[in-house]
């Protein structure tokens, strides 16, 4: 059945229908309670107002009837004008008011009032006044007082009378006023009372049919809703309705009924997922499976990757033990392990202890190795963990010891490697895997050892190349160096890189250094092109270095390998010595040749002039004396050089004597005497009676002054005094030749003595010489240990001071002459040699120089008479006759006795321990073979130095 | 006549030379040095110029190159005598400018004749 009501259909539309007729009823009546109320209050005020006003106005009145009775009284009694034009004022003011109240009148009483004072004014102002004041003026007070008493005062009274009624009859009415307003407004605010009972009624009833028609239906609408989502069955009849919410139980219904049907279908595909579900997890697990397969793989490879890139990245032998021991224990999960090498004493552990190791290595070729030794197979052994391997664990675990040999290349082991893994076995597979692990070692540590070994050929290579004094350097085909010595490589290129120089680089570090470097550079060329060989002349090249004009020959060399041209070694040889050597003889054999021939060409160019020429007897006398002295000078100059000769090479022997040196002062002076120029007069000065020795060589002390004086006799060609002069400084003997004839220039002297050295001055030409005299001073001075000096001013004369080491002791003897034979003869020699021969040889060259000698074969023997008497010096053999002491004991005893320590000991031996001989106190060490003087002139020296302490106080005999 | 300038520092050579050719007819300066030579040399006009090499003050190879090279003379014929015989040397000289060597010691009698071959050419 159908409503055709709109208000049915819409459940909105009957609430705003209801709300609005609420609205309506609500809005009307408070609005009608509202109007009244200020209705009220509106006519209350207005009355108020206009009886406050009316009152105000009767009281104003009343004042203005008093001050004119007053006033008039006033005149009246004292006959004051002002008095009466002041109450007559009062008239106007009176009758304004009245006026005014008439306006404002609201009820009849009120006009009736008004027009009561309207007449009351008339009748007291226009007739009564008017009276009296003509009376008043016309002097009839009487009359006044009479009118007074008449009329006058009792209407004036009545008057008074009712305008105050009138004034409290105008209170009572605003009294009443005001009750009325309290009375409408009591009535008011019932009607208000009943108005919201009437209003809250209202109220109620609309939530009532809303709650009927919306709530309700919601409510279980709601609640079947809560009943179908808790998956229960719910009734859900349709609300027989029109509006929103049949239409929404409606689709309600609807929604439940597909929601059930696709509750079904994906309960279906539910079943359907969960299925696959399954199957997935399946394949996952297997995945996984793989996965965590494939990862232990990848691990394995990658520690595997680890040990060979670790062991071939090193070739340190230590480093790659320690690694692989690292290596292999994280790779077969060991906890401990240790490889051990068994060609060295290299090995390395992991988390085994000192201990362990030492006594693992110690048993290397004992016990379980030894099995592993002769099978070269891997091997493993299960067995209990010992006691202190179990940390805090008190049940039985198992240990797994694996043995793996490392095999060389030739099959053998060449080291061994034990693992210990906690726990878990070895499985077959993995064996297998360890022993190719124990393969790729094996090749590492094969490597390493060629490494070492190739290393160890290089190093040495280069200590010998270093070792060699001429600088070397390999170099490639293209020049570059591969290779190059220490003494190379200092000389040329100090801080920079040395091997694998480019050949621009290292040529031009060269260029900085070598003069002449284009010539250089073209012979490097040519010889990397093979076109140099060997140390030939024209193979070789001579360069100077630019800083310390070093003389370096270098020469090349191809190196070839299997008949390859590899590379090229060039040697630099420092030739500077042998240059310099090699100038100095062609220059020494250019002056010799020049100064021969000069002579040589007077001899025979005056020889063929008297050969060949008729001459005068003069002059055939003038030539030959000519040739007689040049013949002479050449004579001298073979003399002198060969003397130069000698003493350079160092062959000219010294015959030593203690020589006193006047009378060979002497002997020179009377020699040069003959045939001088009667100008020069030639003194000998000597500061004392004493006799002044020295240690020298007689014949050649008299060379060096006769070559001073002749040289002061030849430069003095004017003459002059030419003075010989000996005395004593300190330990020297010096004596001085003064001349005083040409002198030398400065620049000379420093050349002086320097062979062939001719001041380059005419004059001295003409002095002649062979340049030689003073080079041959020089070196027999030096010989001496003395020294020789000059001054000199050019043009006054020259000075040459020789100073020789005084001879110590001779100024004690003041013998004769012959003191310095018996001196000789005070030398004590004790001679300790085991050879008879040998000593007998000794002792004759000793004895021949002068010493006294004792012999021993015997060190205990020597020691024994050395109580008795102490020599001047010992020679001393080291290895001495079977049952003695031994040379170095003898030193050392000798070194303990202060007595002895002063005794020079002259080691004669066979064994070269020259150094060692030294430290132990030896004041000399001669290797035998050696020539006798040697031993003789090393103790005269020796002893010399040390001030001689055998000639000061060995008597003899 | 011709004029020779003789530079040598050994005075027995000089004189040895002097005495050699006193039968020809040469005017002969004689100088001790090669600082005098060049003295001589440039005050007078010589044919020939006999050098010592090994002389104080100016070498023979320094006088020979001072009178070809700073005096622009190659008109004189200068001779060298040498204790220097070498091959070398006598290169070296001749290179300097130098006419003729004679090494010694010498023959004084070549030595004249040379000279008279030389004058001869002049």
């Amino acid at each position: 059945m159908k409503h055709k009501h709109p208000f049915k259909k819409s459940l909105s539309r009957q609430f705003a229908v209801l709300m609005a007729g609420f609205l309506a009823f609500f809005i009307a009546g408070s609005s009608l309670l509202l109007f009244f109320q200020s209705y009220l209050n509106s006519r209350f005020n207005a009355d108020r107002d206009k009886l406050v006003y009316l009152e105000k106005r009767s009281v104003e009145i009343n004042r203005a009837f008093n001050k004119a009775f007053f006033d008039v009284r006033g005149y009246l009694a004292l006959d004051n004008e002002s008095l009466l034009q002041s109450a007559q004022a009062q008239e106007a003011i009176i009758h304004n008011l009245s006026r005014q109240v008439k306006q404002a009148a609201l009820t009849s009483e009120d006009n009736s009032m008004a027009h009561s004072i309207d007449d009351f004014s008339v009748y007291y102002f226009k007739e009564t006044l008017p009276k009296v004041v003509k009376d008043v003026n016309l002097g009839r007070k009487d009359l006044v007082k009479k009118l007074a008493a008449s009329t006058s005062t009792a209407k004036v009274n009545s008057f008074q009378n009712s305008l105050d009624q009138y004034q409290k009859n105008v209170n009572n009415r605003l009294d009443n006023r005001v009750k009325d307003l309290m009375a409408s407004q009591r009535n008011l605010q019932v009607v208000f009372i009943i108005f919201m009972v009437i209003v809250l009624l209202a109220v109620y009833l609309i939530l009532r049919i809303m709650f009927k028609s919306a709530g309700r239906p919601l409510a279980f609408l709601a609640e079947s809703a809560n009943e179908i989502a808790a998956g229960r069955e719910a009734e859900l009849s349709v609300v027989n309705r029109e509006d929103e919410i049949g239409a929404l139980s409606a689709a309600f219904k609807k929604m439940v009924l597909s929601l059930q049907d696709k509750e079904k279908d994906l309960l279906a595909q539910n079943e359907e997922l969960s299925a696959q579900q399954d199957e997935l997890h399946a394949q996952q697990d297997e995945l996984q499976h793989t996965l965590d397969i494939l990862r232990q793989n990848e691990m394995n490879l990658n520690r595997r990757n680890q040990l060979i890139h670790q062991i071939s990245n090193s070739l340190d032998k230590e480093e790659v033990l320690r690694s692989i021991v690292k290596s292999m224990c994280q790779l077969i999960s060991a906890d401990k392990g240790i490889i051990t090498l068994l060609d060295s004493s290299e090995y390395a552990s992991f988390g085994v202890s000192d201990r362990g190791v030492s006594q693992f290595r110690e048993n290397i070729y004992n016990g379980l190795n030894d099995r592993l030794l002769s099978s070269r197979e891997i091997y493993t052994i299960k067995r209990e963990q010992e006691p202190a391997e179990k940390g805090f664990h008190d049940e039985i675990f198992y240990i797994y010891d694996l043995y793996l040999p490392v095999i060389s290349s030739e099959n053998t082991v060449m080291a061994i490697m034990v693992f210990s893994r906690f726990g878990s076995p070895f499985l077959q597979e993995q064996r297998a895997e360890f022993t190719a692990l124990a393969k790729q070692i094996g090749l590492s540590l094969e490597k390493i050892n060629i490494y070492e070994k190739s290393e160890k050929d290089r190093r040495l290579n280069q200590d010998i190349i270093d070792s060699v004094q001429e600088g070397i350097q390999l170099l490639d085909q293209k020049g570059n160096i591969v290779q190059i010595n220490r003494q190379l490589a200092e000389r040329f290129f100090p801080k920079t890189e040395q091997e694998g120089l480019l050949w621009e680089k290292w040529t031009e570090l060269f260029e900085a250094e070598v003069e002449d470097f284009p010539g250089f550079l073209a012979f490097l060329q040519n010889s990397l092109k093979c076109e140099n060989q060997g140390e030939n002349e024209g193979n070789s090249f001579t360069y100077r270095v630019k800083d310390n004009s070093q003389v370096i020959k270098v020469y090349c060399e191809n190196v070839f390998h299997n008949r390859m041209k590899v590379g090229t070694v060039l040697v630099h040889r420092d030739i500077t010595r042998e240059f310099e050597i090699d100038k100095m003889k062609s220059e020494f054999v250019s002056t010799v040749s020049h100064e021969l021939r000069t002579p040589l060409a007077s001899v025979l160019g005056f020889t063929e002039l008297l050969l060949n020429r008729t001459l005068k007897p003069e002059r055939q006398k003038k030539y030959l004396t000519t040739i007689y002295q040049e013949a002479e000078r050449l004579t001298s100059l073979i003399n002198d050089f060969l003397d130069v000769q000698r003493m350079e090479s160092g062959s000219q022997t010294y015959e030593m004597k203690y020589t006193e040196i006047d009378p060979i002062l002497m002997k020179v002076i009377e020699h040069q005497k003959i045939g001088i120029s009667s100008m020069i007069d030639i003194v000998l000065e000597l500061d004392s009676v004493k006799k002044h020795a020295v240690f020298c060589d007689p014949g050649k002390i008299e060379q060096v002054f006769t070559n001073l004086l002749s040289n002061a006799v030849k430069y003095s060609p004017n003459g002059g005094r030419i003075t010989v002069s000996v005395h004593q400084d300190l330990k020297k003997l010096v004596i001085e030749v003064k001349d005083e004839g040409l002198g030398i220039p400065e620049e000379a002297i420093d050349k002086l003595f320097q062979k062939f050295y001719r001041i380059d001055n005419s004059d001295r030409r003409k002095i002649g010489g062979t340049g030689l005299g003073l080079a041959i001073v020089n070196e027999i001075v030096k010989a001496h240990r003395g020294e020789i000096s000059v001054e000199s001013e050019y043009g006054r004369g020259s000075l040459f001071r020789v100073s020789l080491p005084l001879a110590a002791g001779e100024s004690d003897t003041g013998e004769d002459g012959t003191h310095i034979e018996s001196a000789k003869e005070t030398i004590q020699v004790m001679l300790i040699e085991d050879d008879k021969s040998l000593a007998e040889l000794l002792r004759e060259e000793l004895l021949q120089k002068g010493m006294n000698v004792r012999s021993f074969t015997n060190g205990e023997a020597a020691l024994s008479a050395l109580r008795e008497h102490i020599p001047d010096a010992i020679v001393l053999d080291i290895m001495l006759e079977k049952g003695s002491i031994d040379g170095w004991t003898f030193m050392k005893t000798l070194k303990k006795n202060s007595a002895y320590t002063d005794i020079p000991i002259f080691v004669s031996s066979a064994l070269e321990e020259k150094e060692k001989g030294i430290s132990h106190g030896a004041k000399d060490y001669l290797i035998k073979p050696y020539k006798l003087s040697q031993l003789s002139s090393t103790i005269m020296k020796s002893l010399e130095e040390n001030g001689t302490r055998g000639l000061i106080h060995i008597p003899e005999n | 006549m011709k004029r020779i300038l003789l530079a040598e520092d050994e005075e027995v050579l000089r004189m040895l030379i002097v005495d050699a050719l006193e039968d020809s007819d040469f005017l002969i300066d004689e100088a001790a040095d090669g600082g005098e030579a060049l003295r001589l040399f440039k005050i007078n006009e010589y044919d020939l110029v006999i050098l010592d090499y090994m002389m104080p003050v100016y070498s023979g190879l320094e006088v020979i190159e001072k009178i070809r090279k700073e005096f622009r003379n190659d008109k004189t014929k200068i001779m060298m005598l040498s204790a220097k015989s070498q091959q070398y040397e006598q290169e070296r000289i001749l290179e300097a400018g130098a006419n003729y060597f004679m090494a010694k010691p010498f023959s004084p009698l070549k030595l004249i004749e040379k000279i008279e071959e030389i004058a001869d050419e002049a």
